[in-house]
């Protein structure tokens, strides 16, 4: 079982190099990244981009990149199709986005899943590495859907549920998050917590178990519990998947990682491998771990495709 | 300008007479409170409840130093009703939640008729302060409203500059937050900050700084919006959040307080005198801080009356 993002860096040492494509590294942090991990053997890039930025970039940090497969490509969306065309037809096993809009990256990977037809539906997993916490903690959907629906969140939950069993986690526990206040109307997303207890417990979201709190406060306190001291704070209480009620929300809470004790890799588990989504903010040390989890959730998924 | 919960607390006590705080229905967990309260002594606990009872809660706690009235009231219905009642007419010039519960506390508070509303829209700002560090960051809307709109976002920015010039925020830095930095149709949040952003760059909010929308990543750091082309003076140097909807604010506390034990506190604004509704995750320590800025605020109104 994958406890650490230090276990996801000596995995991924162990079972690289994977061939990665890596979508636009026109930009020194992203190349550097790109740089040190193939110099760890956990990376055989192949890389899509403008040629003389990429050029500029890879002499900056002293990275020779003669020796790699380049592709020239300026168009962004054109950038982002190609990747993952190679990573649904097999030519690859992990995609990275670089310096470029993540919307180009989830539209290209939405087509591609539509013309598998997989019924795949796109979402993005951003997980922390919490000290005192013994497992790696997902909060989904990060990136891709605006406010889903309960139909979509089950497949949300379903995505990130198979990424938990895939890091060894075999029967992940889920908070489903919700703003709902005691004196406040019913909102949605409560609605959707009670309707999703029922289907995990029916067993349509995998093995799983949904857990008897809506909020990070009642996980930590309970229902009707008081903060009544920091120290006191289980941290061995927090659920392996945090479903959040809406884009905003998990993109601005997982995101925390530059302020909190916490470190952050956010992925895409598509139907055909892993897609990784760092920031276009990250600097090289985060970048670098985003790409050790794809080698790792890539090798792990050829067993189960 | 004011940094910590200390200074909060120590500013509170500087001069000025003891604000009278209404308390309905007394419980003992709330001891510890009465027991800080006399220790500062700023805040004439007003006990609106059953009196031999209140009695025989506030027998338990050595409480002889601390100046308190009781007001007998026959139920818990009635002790609610005296307890606004008294704040509205002035008996009291704050008003805390006490042993109420929060469906009937907030449906009292927000009455039109017979409540404490000021104008057309209460909004709660959460004050917080990480473990090590000597500033402090307010976040709102994070309790009250579900779904807010431009007018409502421009209510609740007014709202939470009240409480930032009375700590000293000559200049308040606001990041008006979203998932993504830069405006998207399809994504709301993005096309609110984006108003309230052009409405600070005509001054419509004084001498406040609106810069949005900013996703986390940018609003908490200067080199990563710098790395996604975004100059501002507020990125990294926030002093203000304003989220945008119910589920992420209520959620984004939390998570603040409990993976990264940030001291926080809060206050109702936009009523005709404070009020201090229960959280869960607010430390005894962190209500003395809540009643402080209740006085504060209490103090500024009433030298501006």
């Amino acid at each position: 079982m994958i406890r650490s993002l230090g276990d996801v860096s000596r995995l991924a040492k162990e079972k690289g190099p994977k061939r990665l494509a890596v979508l636009a590294p026109e930009d020194e942090e992203f190349m550097l990244a790109v740089k040190r991990s193939w110099e760890a053997g956990c990376i055989e890039p192949v890389l899509i981009g403008d040629t003389e930025k990429m050029a500029r970039v890879a002499e900056k940090v002293g990275f020779d990149i003669s020796r790699f497969e380049k592709i020239v490509k300026n168009d962004r969306q054109d950038i982002s199709d190609l990747g993952i065309g190679m990573l649904f037809s097999g030519e690859l096993s992990i995609v990275s986005k670089g310096q470029i809009p993540t919307s180009y990256i989830y539209r290209s990977i939405i087509r591609a899943e539509a013309k598998a037809g997989s019924g795949m539906t796109v979402s993005v997993m951003s997980l922390w590495e919490i000290p005192g916490v013994d497992h790696l903690v997902a909060f989904t959907d990060s990136g891709v859907n605006i406010r889903p629906d309960f139909k979509t969140k089950a497949e949300i939950l379903k995505n990130a549920v198979f990424l938990c069993h895939l890091l060894g986690y075999k029967r992940p526990r889920i908070a489903v998050l919700s703003g709902q206040r005691e004196f406040a109307g019913v909102l949605p997303s409560y609605r959707d917590y009670e309707s999703l207890k029922q289907a995990a417990a029916s067993g349509s979201l995998g093995e799983c178990e949904i857990i008897d709190a809506a909020s990070i406060s009642e996980i930590f306190l309970g229902a009707g519990g008081r903060l009544e001291d920091y120290g006191k704070i289980d941290l061995m209480k927090t659920p392996h998947i945090f479903l959040v009620p809406c884009l905003d929300t998990g993109n601005i809470i997982c995101k925390l990682d530059l302020f909190l004790d916490v470190t952050r890799c956010s992925l895409a588990v598509t139907s055909r491998g892993a897609v990784c989504i760092p920031a276009r903010s990250d600097l090289s040390d985060s970048i670098v771990g985003q790409l050790a989890m794809g080698v790792v959730v890539a090798d792990r998924m050829k067993e189960v495709i | 300008m004011i940094g910590t919960f200390m200074q909060i607390v120590e500013k509170a006590k500087e001069g000025g007479a003891k604000k009278r705080a209404a308390i309905p229905l007394l419980k003992e967990q709330d001891l510890n409170l009465l027991q800080r309260l006399a220790e500062e002594g700023f805040i004439v606990p007003l006990l609106i409840g059953n009196a031999k009872e209140t009695e025989i809660i506030v027998g338990k706690a050595p409480l002889a130093s601390l100046e308190y009235e009781i007001v007998d009231v026959k139920d818990s219905a009635e002790a609610l009703r005296t307890a606004v009642a008294f704040t509205r007419e002035g008996r009291a010039d704050i008003l805390m939640q006490g042993g109420v519960d929060q469906k009937s506390f907030m449906g009292a508070v927000l009455k039109k008729e017979t409540g404490l509303m000021k104008g057309k829209l209460a909004s709660y700002v959460s004050v917080l302060q990480a473990q090590k560090s000597e500033r402090l960051i307010l976040v709102t809307d994070t309790f009250v409203n579900d779904m807010p709109g431009i007018v409502e976002k421009q209510i609740i920015i007014e709202n939470a500059l009240v409480l930032a010039g009375i700590l000293g925020m000559k200049e308040p830095k606001i990041a008006a937050i979203a998932a993504i930095e830069q405006v998207n149709p399809n994504i709301q949040s993005t096309v609110d900050a984006a108003v309230l952003s052009k409405m600070s760059e005509r001054k419509q909010f004084g001498k406040a700084i609106i810069e949005g929308p900013l996703d986390m990543d940018c609003a908490l750091s200067r080199v990563a919006a710098a790395r996604k082309g975004i100059e501002s003076i507020v990125t990294g140097n926030v002093d203000v959040y304003v989220v945008p909807e119910i589920e992420t604010g209520y959620l984004l506390v939390q998570a603040l307080v409990f993976f990264g034990r940030m001291k926080t506190a809060g206050i109702l604004l936009g009523t005709a005198k404070p009020v201090i509704p229960n959280m869960p995750f607010i430390s005894d320590e962190n209500r003395v801080v809540e009643l402080a800025l209740a006085a504060l605020i209490s103090r500024r109104e009433a030298d501006n009356a």
